[in-house]
C-alpha cells in the first residue's frame, strides 16, 4: 500500500512539473492575447479592401489569399441580412468572393468594439482557445450615392493559438500560430 | 727576540687578512656571476618555452598578451641563437594574426555600418509604404525595397515579446508578404531588430520586433 501511494505521489509530481513547464507567464500571455486581437483587426482591413469597389481585381485576389491564411482550413463565416432570418455560412474564400460581387456601387464596412468575450484558455492539447466579438456596420450605396442598405451585425470569432516550430536559416524558431475559426453571427440590427 | 716574534706575527696576520679578503671578494663575484648565469639560463628556457607555446597555439593568451610577451623577451636581449630564431618565427606569425584581426574588425565595422544604413532605409521605406497616398506609390517603394533582399521569399521573423533572452515570434512570413501587409494595413508597427546578409550583400534574413 505504501508503495502504491509513493508511486502515485511521484507520478503526480512528474505530471505537475510537466504542466508547470508548459504554462506561460502573464507577460507572454498578454503578448499572445494582443497578437490574436491584431489578427482580427487585420481581417477587418482585408474585408474593407475586398469589399471596396475601388480595389482592382488582382489586388483583391491577393488580399483574399492573405485573409485565407488567417483562418483554419475548414473555417466558415456567417452572413446575415435584415430582410431574412436566415444566416448563410460560407467557406472563407467563398465569403470574400461573395463580398466582391455585392450589388452596390459603393460599400463601406467598419468593425468596432473588437474585444475578447472569452479569454484565451489553455486546452489539454496545449492550444489556447478564446472568442473575440466584433461589431460590423455595413453600408451599401447605389449609383446615385444614396444609402441603399445598412445593418450592424455582432459576430463572434473563435481564435486558436498554438505553439509551433519551424526551421529558418538552420535554426529552430518557436512561434505562436494564431488561426481564426468560425465567425458566427450573433445578432443583426438596423442601427 | 720578543719584538721579532711580534713583528712576524703582525706580518702573518696582515698577510692572512689580505689573502682572506681577496678570496672573499673573489667568492662574491663568482656567486654573482653564477646567479646571473642561472637567471640568463632561466630566461632563455622561459623564452623558448613561451615562444614555442605561441608558435604551436598552446596558450590561452589574447593577441595583445602574446605581443606583450614577445616584447618582454626582446627587452631581455638574450642574444641566444635559438631564442632569436623563435622570435623571428613568432613575430611573423603574430603579424599575420594582427593583419587577420584588423581585417575581421574592418569587416565587422563595415557590416555594422551597412546594417545601420539598411536599418534606416528599411524603417523609412516601411513608413513610406504604410503612409503612401496610393497603392501604386506603395508598390513602387515595395519594389525598391525588395531589391535589397536575396529574393521576395526572404524569411521575415517578427518578435512579439522578448522575455529573459527568449523570443516569442509571430508566424514567420516573407519580405514580399510583409511589405504588402504594411501596405494593406497602412501601419508599420515593427522595427528592424537584426539583419543577415548573403555573400552578395543582399539581405537573406530579417528579424523585426514590435515597437
Amino acid at each position: 500500500m505504501k508503495k502504491i501511494i509513493a508511486t502515485l505521489v511521484i507520478a503526480l509530481c512528474v505530471v505537475g512539473s510537466a504542466m508547470a513547464q508548459e504554462e506561460i507567464d502573464y507577460a507572454r500571455k498578454q503578448a499572445i492575447d494582443s497578437l490574436a486581437l491584431e489578427k482580427v483587426r487585420d481581417l477587418s482591413k482585408y474585408i474593407k479592401i475586398v469589399g471596396s469597389k475601388e480595389t482592382p481585381f488582382s489586388e483583391a485576389n491577393r488580399v483574399i489569399d492573405r485573409a485565407e491564411e488567417l483562418f483554419m482550413s475548414d473555417a466558415e463565416i456567417g452572413v446575415s441580412s435584415l430582410g431574412s432570418n436566415k444566416i448563410t455560412y460560407y467557406r472563407v474564400r467563398k465569403y470574400f468572393e461573395h463580398l466582391m460581387r455585392l450589388n452596390y456601387d459603393r460599400v463601406e464596412i467598419e468593425w468596432y468594439n473588437i474585444e475578447y468575450v472569452s479569454d484565451l484558455q489553455r486546452q489539454p492539447d496545449g492550444t489556447y482557445v478564446g472568442v473575440i466579438t466584433i461589431f460590423q456596420t455595413f453600408r451599401g450605396y447605389d449609383k446615385e450615392g444614396n444609402l441603399a442598405y445598412k445593418d450592424t451585425t455582432k459576430k463572434d470569432i473563435t481564435v486558436y493559438v498554438k505553439r509551433k516550430e519551424t526551421q529558418i536559416g538552420g535554426r529552430t524558431i518557436g512561434f505562436w500560430d494564431v488561426l481564426l475559426g468560425d465567425m458566427r453571427v450573433k445578432e443583426t440590427t438596423n442601427r | 727576540m720578543k719584538s721579532k716574534l711580534t713583528t712576524i706575527l703582525m706580518v702573518l696576520l696582515a698577510a692572512f687578512i689580505t689573502i682572506g679578503g681577496t678570496t672573499s671578494c673573489k667568492s662574491k663575484k663568482r656567486l654573482a656571476r653564477e646567479a646571473a648565469e642561472a637567471e640568463y639560463k632561466s630566461r632563455v628556457e622561459q623564452a623558448v618555452k613561451d615562444l614555442n607555446a605561441i608558435l604551436d597555439d598552446e596558450t590561452l593568451w589574447s593577441l595583445e598578451e602574446k605581443e606583450a610577451r614577445v616584447q618582454t623577451i626582446k627587452d631581455w636581449n638574450l642574444q641566444n641563437a635559438e631564442v632569436d630564431d623563435l622570435l623571428f618565427q613568432v613575430e611573423k606569425k603574430l603579424a599575420r594574426e594582427r593583419a587577420q584581426k584588423e581585417e575581421e574588425e574592418r569587416r565587422e565595422r563595415e557590416e555594422r555600418e551597412k546594417a545601420n544604413a539598411a536599418d534606416a532605409v528599411l524603417g523609412r521605406n516601411f513608413n513610406s509604404i504604410a503612409n503612401a497616398a496610393s497603392a501604386s506609390q506603395a508598390n513602387r517603394v515595395i519594389n525598391e525595397t525588395l531589391g535589397m533582399f536575396e529574393s521576395p521569399n526572404t524569411p521575415v521573423l517578427i518578435i512579439i515579446k522578448q522575455n529573459q533572452g527568449f523570443n516569442d515570434y509571430d508566424r514567420p512570413t516573407t519580405i514580399e508578404k510583409y511589405l504588402n501587409y504594411v501596405k494593406d494595413q497602412k501601419k508599420a508597427t515593427e522595427k528592424v531588430h537584426q539583419i543577415k546578409y548573403n555573400d552578395s550583400g543582399k539581405i537573406n534574413e530579417l528579424e523585426l520586433i514590435k515597437k
